[in-house]
């Protein structure tokens, strides 16, 4: 079942996570997490922490993030490294493949 | 949900660009669909280990593409999910695994162990049934690493043989680099290209840059072993030393499968296809046979697609399995896969249409 979370609950200091459905057997089905980070490299870290092995589905072992999953942040897409993209309190991260077909 | 299968029966595992279908037999005449499992993931190796004739493995990305490569694992008519973790570089090497090509158990002495070959090219040994994972230092950072280049399919480790006399003798094939060879359990890694062409490059008989597109063990069981190799068809003698191109007598000298008959030693099948295209010579789909370590070649054509095929058969697309007489099994790029049950003489059509056919393995489910 996933869990929801209350608007004041994001107010107060964490990030939304919004989880594809290819990666909700890692989240127990949870189609969104709050969790808190500074930035995006540490949000994929405290993800690993809370979901092992769901780090390895988002970056590889470079550390990179893989070459057809996409991080936004709210509705803009991040091209930096991880670590370089700041996150705030309210802000909602979407992992997201890039579209299949042609 | 899971699915009966009879112990006793033949159990065929075609790897699909859509996912694994185990087709399963008590007679190899009348077949039987169990799955498709992981559904949509384009699975390049599928295999039922034949230690325990119940564990299924498979390796493919983790539900599609951009999510990277996993194994799964699972019991035979039951679900595949995927192990504790996929094989990996070191983290500071600036490799990343891109997909795992092939997984080979160890002999039935070692019912734990098994090994991956991977994209880009390297080998890595799990003894946990792939849960977690050690690469071989010496031949994934070889000295001769920056030197390797990548084939049309890409830098892909897709052939390990694993001596089932002595598990510390390996012999791994990459795409466009060659044969390497560790009698020590992987601490030292020799080049074993000598005698075979490379047509493609400047030297026609480098030490190194040969394409081999798949190895098999000959069962004489004394350490000979065949290749199917872009450039020819090969055997190399149980001392090691030079291969013996055995490509005359066949239509092509190229070809991605090769697989042997598991009781009789210098047999083994192959499928020639035209260099330009990949399509079989003369549009007649055929698999080729030899009993005397490639002397002379028999055509096998009887029941299989012609004279206006066009299908293609990949590295992993043709496989035998332990029963006597033995049967053979061969997919295609364009969905079909037939079966032999009488060494390759005749074939009938299992189904065809599958998607496109990456790999086919067969094993007696126990």
């Amino acid at each position: 079942m996933a869990s929801r979370t209350s608007p004041e609950e994001l107010a107060r200091s964490a990030i939304l996570v919004r989880i594809p459905p290819a990666l909700r057997t890692y989240t127990g089905g949870q189609d969104e997490v709050v969790l808190e980070a500074s930035d995006l490299g540490s949000l994929v870290d405290r993800l690993e922490t809370a979901f092992p092995g769901i780090r390895d589905r988002i970056v590889d072992e470079t550390g990179h993030r893989r070459e057809y999953v996409n991080l936004f942040v709210n509705d803009e897409l991040a091209r930096s490294p991880l670590r370089e993209v700041r996150l705030e309190p309210g802000d909602v991260v979407h992992i997201l493949p890039s579209v299949a077909g042609g | 949900m899971a699915q009966s299968i009879p112990k006793g029966s033949v159990a065929v595992v075609a790897g699909t660009k859509k996912g694994v279908f185990v087709f399963h037999s008590k007679d190899r005449r009348r077949w039987s669909l169990s799955g498709p499992y992981m559904l949509g993931a384009s699975t390049y190796h599928a295999i039922l280990d034949p230690r325990d004739g119940r564990t299924l493995y498979g390796a493919a990305p983790h539900t599609d593409e951009p999510w990277g490569p996993v194994l799964y694992r699972g019991r035979i008519g039951q679900g595949l999910t995927p192990t504790k973790s996929a094989p990996r570089f070191k983290e500071d090497s600036g490799l990343a695994v891109k997909r795992i090509w092939h997984i080979e158990p160890s002999p039935a002495d070692d019912p734990e162990t098994v090994y991956a070959g991977v994209e880009p090219a390297a080998l890595f040994r799990s003894d946990d049934r792939g849960d977690t994972w050690e690469d071989f230092d010496a031949l994934n950072y070889h000295p001769t690493r920056k030197e390797w280049q990548p084939g049309n399919g890409g830098l892909c480790l897709h052939s390990v043989l694993v001596d089932p006399r002595d598990p510390d003798h390996l012999v791994v094939g990459i795409s466009a680099v060659g044969t390497f060879e560790s009698r020590d359990g992987g601490e030292r890694w020799t080049t074993e290209n000598r005698g075979v062409r490379a047509d493609f490059l400047p030297t026609k008989y480098p030490e190194m840059g040969q394409c081999v597109h798949h190895l098999a063990w000959d069962s004489a069981g004394d350490g000979s072993i065949f290749q199917q190799n872009h450039c020819g068809t090969y055997h190399r003698g149980p001392g090691g030393g030079k291969w013996t191109e055995i490509t005359e007598g066949l239509p092509s000298d190229f070809g991605f499968p090769i697989a042997v008959n598991p009781h009789r030693k210098g047999t083994a099948y192959v499928v020639p296809l035209e260099g330009m295209g990949r399509v079989p010579p003369g549009r007649q789909l055929a698999v080729w046979s030899t009993t005397d370590r490639g002397k002379r070649w028999r055509k096998n054509a009887k029941g299989l697609p012609g004279p206006q095929a066009y299908a293609g058969v990949l590295r992993e697309g043709l496989a035998t399995d332990q029963e006597d007489p033995v049967g053979v099994y061969v997919g295609t790029s364009t969905g079909q896969l037939f079966a032999s049950r009488d060494e390759g003489a005749a074939w009938s059509l299992i189904t065809a249409s599958l998607p496109t056919i990456h790999s086919v393995s067969a094993a007696e489910v126990r």
